[in-house]
C-alpha cells in the first residue's frame, strides 16, 4: 500500500500529463464512463470527454482536428458492435477507424495517438481499465507537436 | 501507337450518336491545351465533333462536365474516366440510363516530356470495366497488375511533401470525388481552416480528403497531375486503396452492382489496430 502510494505523481505538480481527447458515444460509453465514475473505479484524469450521438456520428475529421489543435491523444468509444443504439452506426464507424487509423500510420503519426474500442454502459471497470492503458501509451510517446504552424518534430 | 485509329472511331461513333439524337452532348477532348495538352471538351453539334482528339495528352478526369444538360450525354473514356463513371453511378450521382460511355483501351498518358505518368505506369486497368461501346486497340496488351511502388511511411516524407502544398485544392478541383457542394475546407463554420494555415492545417486537409476518397480512388492520377507544386501526396490515397481492397474486397469503379465499401458493413469486419482486439474481430 505505502508502495503504490510512493509511485503517485504528488497532486499539483507541473509535470506533463497527456492531454486525451476522448469521444464517446451517448448510449453506451458515456454511459460506461458516468458507471465508473458511480462505482469510484480510478482511473487517469487525462481524458477530455466529448459525448457524441453516436461513434457513427464521428467524423474522422474531428479526430484528425483534436490531434492538429494539440491534443497528445484521441480516443474512440462506442457500443459494442450488434449493440449499437442506431443499429449498425458503429458497423460503419468500424470500417472508418480502421482506415482512419492505417491513414495516419502511413502519413507517419505514431499508432499509439489514436485508439478505438467498445464499451458498454455496463462497463465502468473496463472504462477505467481503457483510459488506464490509453493514457499509458500516449504518456510513451511524450508530448504531441502537431501544434497549429508549429513543426511537427516528433508525433 | 494508333490513336489516329481509336480517334477515327471515336469521332465516327460520336457523330453518330449526336446525329440520331441517342445523346446530345458528348463529352471528350479537343486540341488546344499549353504543353500539347488536350482540352476536356462539349460536343453538341455532329459537325463540331471535326475537332475532337484522343491523343497521350488526353489527361483530365472528364467527370466534372458530366451533370447539367439536357438529355443524354456521351464521355470518351480512358478506363480511369470509365471507373470514376461507374463509381459516381454506384453513389447515385448519376443514372446509368443517362450516360453513354465511349470506353476507349488505353496504354496511359505521358507528361509535357513524353514520360509516362506515375499514375499511368501503377495502372492495372487498361480497359474500361464498364461501357457500351468499346474502341479497342490491338496493339495495347492486356495488364494484370501495375507497377508496385514501395511506400514509405516515415513522417519526414509527409513533411517533405506537405511543406510543398500551398493550399491551392487543384487536387481537390481535378478529382472525380471530389463534389460536395461545399467541401469542408471551404466553411465558415466550423471553420477547419484559419487564415494563415500552418503545417497542421495542410494536414487537416491532405487526411481530410484522402478520408473521404477512402475506398472511391479510381487510381487516374488527376490530382496528381493537377498540382503545380508537385506533391506526391497520392501516396496517402494509394495505401488506403489497397488497405480497402484487402480488408473489404473492393475496388471502386469496377462493378456497377458493388456497393461502395465505406457505405457498407459486415458483422464480422476484422477490427485492425483496435484496442484489446486481436485484428481478426470477434
Amino acid at each position: 500500500m505505502s508502495q503504490a502510494k510512493a509511485q503517485d505523481p504528488a497532486p499539483h505538480t507541473r509535470e506533463w500529463t497527456p492531454r486525451i481527447v476522448a469521444f464517446l458515444c451517448n448510449w453506451c460509453s458515456y454511459a460506461g464512463a458516468d458507471l465508473a465514475g458511480t462505482g469510484r473505479n480510478q482511473y487517469p484524469p487525462s481524458v477530455r470527454v466529448i459525448r457524441v450521438p453516436c461513434s457513427g456520428r464521428i467524423n474522422p475529421i474531428y479526430i484528425i482536428k483534436a490531434l492538429v489543435d494539440g491534443a497528445d491523444g484521441v480516443m474512440v468509444s462506442g457500443c459494442h458492435p450488434g449493440d449499437c443504439h442506431y443499429l449498425a452506426g458503429n458497423f460503419y464507424a468500424r470500417r472508418r477507424f480502421t482506415v482512419l487509423k492505417r491513414l495516419l500510420t502511413t502519413m507517419g503519426l505514431s499508432p499509439d495517438r489514436v485508439h478505438f474500442t467498445w464499451v458498454s454502459a455496463s462497463e465502468g471497470a473496463r472504462f477505467a481499465g481503457v483510459v488506464r492503458e490509453v493514457t499509458e501509451k500516449v504518456a510513451a510517446l511524450g508530448p504531441s507537436r502537431i501544434m497549429k504552424g508549429g513543426d511537427m518534430d516528433e508525433l | 501507337m494508333s490513336f489516329e485509329k481509336q480517334r477515327d472511331e471515336v469521332a465516327a461513333l460520336c457523330k453518330k450518336l449526336l446525329a440520331d439524337g441517342a445523346v446530345s452532348r458528348v463529352v471528350g477532348f479537343r486540341e488546344g491545351g499549353v504543353e500539347g495538352m488536350s482540352l476536356p471538351y462539349i460536343f453538341t453539334d455532329p459537325a463540331g465533333v471535326d475537332m475532337l482528339t484522343w491523343n497521350s495528352r488526353c489527361l483530365p478526369n472528364l467527370n466534372g462536365y458530366l451533370t447539367g444538360g439536357e438529355g443524354n450525354t456521351a464521355i470518351v473514356a480512358k478506363p480511369c474516366d470509365a471507373r470514376a463513371v461507374v463509381a459516381l453511378i454506384s453513389e447515385k450521382q448519376l443514372r446509368r440510363e443517362d450516360i453513354h460511355i465511349i470506353g476507349l483501351v488505353c496504354d496511359g498518358m505521358v507528361d509535357a516530356n513524353g514520360d509516362p505518368l506515375p499514375a499511368c505506369v501503377e495502372c492495372s486497368v487498361n480497359c474500361p470495366p464498364v461501357y457500351d461501346d468499346l474502341i479497342d486497340d490491338p496493339d495495347v496488351a492486356e495488364k494484370t497488375g501495375g507497377e508496385q511502388v514501395s511506400n514509405d511511411t516515415s513522417l519526414e516524407r509527409f513533411e517533405a511533401e506537405i511543406d510543398k502544398c500551398i493550399l491551392c485544392f487543384s487536387c481537390r478541383q481535378a478529382c472525380y470525388g471530389c463534389y460536395c457542394q461545399t467541401c469542408f475546407m471551404d466553411r465558415g463554420s466550423p471553420g477547419w481552416q484559419p487564415t494563415v494555415p500552418g503545417r497542421g492545417d495542410k494536414m487537416l486537409y491532405h487526411a481530410g480528403r484522402t478520408m473521404h476518397l477512402a475506398g472511391r480512388c479510381v487510381e487516374c492520377g488527376a490530382c496528381e497531375n493537377a498540382c503545380a507544386s508537385g506533391v506526391d501526396i497520392r501516396y496517402l490515397i494509394r495505401e488506403v486503396t489497397n488497405f480497402v481492397g484487402e480488408l473489404y474486397d473492393y475496388r471502386a469503379g469496377m462493378d456497377l452492382d458493388a456497393r461502395p465499401a465505406m457505405l457498407s458493413y459486415a458483422a464480422g469486419d476484422r477490427e485492425v489496430g483496435f484496442l484489446g482486439g486481436d485484428g481478426d474481430g470477434h
